[in-house]
């Protein structure tokens, strides 16, 4: 099993940018890139199918038809996707779209763009260890890309059992 | 002669009395006896009989007095059936009556049909002296030329009309008359009264102060005025009266006001003592005194009441314009509104511009640079052992053709299957290797040559990106420079799409999520303000996005409406606009059903209409739920004003 981020971004040069700056990440964790809600749920089935796990999405908000924050509110529906943190990257966010992702679907982070690459792998660091701790997974596999000092505990309780 | 003043017998002139049998031949005896050298005396039952003896007489009757008694029925009936007969209709009508109390008779006062009431029984003669007075005044109206109207009017010896009594005497007299008839009757008590001469300016009653004296005022002219907190007010010049002080005496002998001679005057003075003695003394001086002050109040009455009429009509007035002035106060709102949205829109053109000018620089640069890294990499690359592999690779990434994300996953998963490491295929894909077979012959050298080629691939993908970074940036600003330029003049050879097209890239944000449809006819350029029909663009669109708040469907639709006309219409499929509102949406602010203020609405259309009319153009809004239109109109020659300038 593998964890999952899902980059949801509609501008190639943007999705491309995203993708390449998680690219420390992609020994351990996979990657995947949608330009639009509809191929975010194709993809969602295909990690199903492959017995892989969403742990985060990064959604721009807006998106040709669906919006972003409607994606991520529905993420909530969907037992594949309840437990995938949320991050919203955009640069067009206004306080309402902010205010109803926050509410509404959840959300965990806001990445402003143009965004600093250290501080997007950072978030995206903490997010899965979260991901990993709140859930208890075991955090072995993907030792790499989480904060080894915060799973510690649980490795230490898993190596008890 | 008679009235009509041909040669035929003069129509008789009739008394008519309506009464029952006993009551009735009483007065028809006294009308006789007092009437008949000049009029037929009829009498009868009721309105019908007498109209019978009437017509059978034969020839033309006069009915100048009708005489009813009670006993009759209602009065007010009576009265509605005289009213029915042209012949009664003028006719002087008396009531007899040996009622105490008439509830029966509203309608005959408030019509003013009732002449005279003469209660049984009635001192001997009175009746017909009222029946002749009433019957010569009626011929004095209406048939003037009459002989029998002049022998009407005296009867022995004596005129009719004129009162008997002093005071009706002196109410009728000339006013310097009854002043001289005062002073008669004064000086037959007091002897001879001095007449004293008074310059102009001379008080002769003060604000407030005691009045121990009245003064007649035979010549010249007195003012009346009083000080108030608005300054001393003149109150009274024409309508003084001859006799200063008298109202006084009403008032605890106090003047109420300041009486001021403003010519020269001549006056006789009595103090409150020769007064009351030539009262008590000579009964015509209270008659003639009474006169004068009945005159006096009428007269001061009457100029009250005009002041009272002219102070209805200046409060209407100063209402009228306290009305024209709110309306002027909510233009000049309505259009300092207009001149703020229009100054914002006019800075943000300026601003828009200075960031165009000021990006074009950087712009450049990037482009540049782009090209510069490729080429200088091609160049370090001939001599590097790989150089060939590593150029391939980079302008493979950068010449590649734009796929779906949903492509390249299934490119990737064609290299998992060939090569049976997801880890490795993902690389190859990210570095634009998905041929199969060329991934197999990679992943057979080593690491590091995978590693080299994922750097190249990185560096032309960059190289692209930046290309197309910069090349929409380009686009941008060049759609900034023409939605910003100054519009002082209108231009010829506008093209309306290209402004279509401008205001579209800039409003995407706006249009985010909404399917946007062109249906472009073949236009002629116009004449016009090009700045200007961008903000026009700008704000339909805008208006059509907010209307359906993140999806639906624009259609802009324009085509030629004639060869000197164009149209676009603007199209969305939003929830329609409250067909209450839509009548005004093209005011500068109005106030919705739920009290709030649709500010950018109401502006936004008032503007757009604005700029539409000064273009010689025409704006609709057509709305119903699942289709808005707004059609503009505009001449290829532009605005009519300065035309040819």
């Amino acid at each position: 099993m593998q964890l999952t981020v899902l980059v949801l971004e509609d501008e190639p040069p943007v999705r491309e940018a995203l993708t390449r700056d998680l690219g420390g990440f992609r020994d351990t964790i996979r990657i995947e890139a949608a330009e639009d809600v509809d191929d975010a749920w194709a993809i969602v089935a295909e990690l199903d199918a492959d017995g892989d796990r969403l742990a985060l999405v990064l959604a721009d908000h807006r998106l040709p038809g669906t919006s972003g924050v409607d994606f991520l509110t529905q993420l909530l529906d969907d037992p594949r996707t309840v437990h995938a943190r949320k991050v919203l990257v955009t640069g067009q966010a206004d306080q309402q779209d902010t205010i109803r992702a926050v509410n509404e679907a959840g959300l965990d982070r806001y990445i402003g763009k143009p965004w600093d690459p250290d501080e997007l792998t950072d978030v995206v660091r903490d997010q899965l260890t979260e991901h990993v701790l709140e859930h208890r997974l075991d955090p072995l596999p993907h030792l790499r890309a989480l904060d080894a000092a915060r799973v510690m505990p649980l490795l230490r309780d898993r190596g008890d059992r | 002669m008679n009235a009509s003043g041909s040669g035929r017998e003069p129509a008789t002139l009739v008394a008519l009395v309506i009464a029952p049998a006993p009551l009735g031949s009483a007065i028809a005896e006294e009308l006789r006896d007092g009437l008949q050298d000049v009029a037929w005396i009829v009498a009868a039952g009721s309105v019908a009989e007498a109209r019978e003896v009437l017509a059978g007489a034969g020839r033309e009757s006069w009915i100048g007095v009708v005489v009813l008694t009670s006993g009759l029925g209602p009065i007010d009936a009576l009265v509605d059936e005289l009213e029915t007969d042209p012949g009664l209709r003028s006719a002087a009508t008396l009531l007899v009556t040996d009622r105490r109390v008439h509830d029966d008779l509203a309608h005959a006062i408030d019509r003013d049909r009732l002449d005279a009431i003469i209660a049984v029984p009635w001192t001997a003669g009175t009746l017909a002296t009222h029946a002749r007075s009433h019957l010569a005044r009626w011929m004095h109206e209406q048939h003037p030329d009459d002989l029998r109207s002049r022998a009407l009017v005296t009867h022995g010896g004596r005129p009719l009309q004129r009162p008997h009594s002093e005071l009706l005497r002196g109410l009728e007299l000339d006013p310097t008359e009854v002043t001289s008839r005062l002073l008669e009757a004064i000086e037959r008590v007091l002897g001879p009264r001095p007449r004293l001469r008074l310059p102009v300016g001379v008080r002769l009653t003060h604000q407030d102060v005691g009045v121990d004296a009245v003064l007649v005022v035979l010549q010249g002219r007195v003012a009346l005025s009083r000080t108030t907190e608005v300054g001393e007010v003149l109150l009274h010049h024409d309508s003084t009266g001859p006799v200063i002080g008298l109202l006084a005496l009403a008032q605890q002998r106090r003047a109420f006001f300041t009486a001021r001679t403003t010519t020269e005057t001549e006056v006789v003075h009595l103090s409150l003592e020769q007064l009351d003695r030539a009262v008590s003394t000579e009964p015509a001086v209270g008659d003639a005194l009474t006169a004068v002050a009945i005159r006096a109040l009428a007269e001061r009455l009457r100029r009250s009441e005009q002041l009272q009429v002219e102070r209805i009509r200046l409060n209407r007035d100063l209402e009228d314009e306290r009305q024209r002035l709110a309306t002027a106060l909510h233009q000049l709102e309505q259009a300092r509104l207009e001149l703020v949205e229009q100054a914002r829109f006019a800075t943000l053109g300026e601003l828009a511009a200075g960031i165009a000018h000021e990006l074009n620089n950087p712009i450049a640069a990037l482009r540049r640079a782009a090209s510069y890294v490729g080429d200088d990499l091609s160049t370090i690359l001939t001599s590097h052992p790989q150089g060939e592999l590593v150029t391939r690779a980079m302008a493979a990434a950068r010449d590649r053709a734009p796929s779906s994300t949903a492509d390249d996953r299934a490119k990737r998963r064609a290299l998992i299957d060939a090569l049976g490491d997801r880890a490795l295929a993902t690389r190859m894909a990210a570095a634009g290797i998905d041929d199969p077979a060329e991934a197999a012959a990679l992943a057979a050298q080593d690491e590091s040559t995978l590693v080299l080629v994922e750097a190249a691939a990185g560096i032309g993908a960059s190289v692209h990106n930046l290309d197309v970074a910069s090349a929409r940036i380009g686009e941008l600003v060049a759609s900034l420079k023409a939605y910003a330029r100054p519009d002082l003049r209108p231009t010829e050879g506008v093209d309306v799409h290209q402004g279509i097209e401008d205001t579209i890239r800039l409003t995407a944000h706006r249009l985010r999520g909404i399917e946007l449809v062109r249906r472009f006819g073949k236009l002629t350029p116009v004449r016009a303000r090009a700045g200007q029909l961008d903000q026009l663009w700008t704000n339909l669109l805008v208006n059509a996005a907010e209307e359906l708040d993140g999806s639906g469907r624009i259609e802009v639709v324009t085509d030629q409406l004639d060869e000197d006309h164009v149209r676009v219409r603007i199209i969305d499929d939003g929830p329609g606009i409250d067909p209450e509102v839509l009548p005004r949406v093209f005011e500068p602010r109005f106030t919705t059903k739920h009290g709030t203020v649709r500010y950018g609405l109401g502006l936004g259309l008032a503007i757009t209409r604005r700029i539409v009319e000064q273009h010689g153009g025409t704006i609709e809004l057509q709305s119903e739920p699942g289709r808005t239109v707004a059609s503009v109109v505009l001449p290829i020659a532009g605005p009519p004003d300065d035309r040819g300038s």
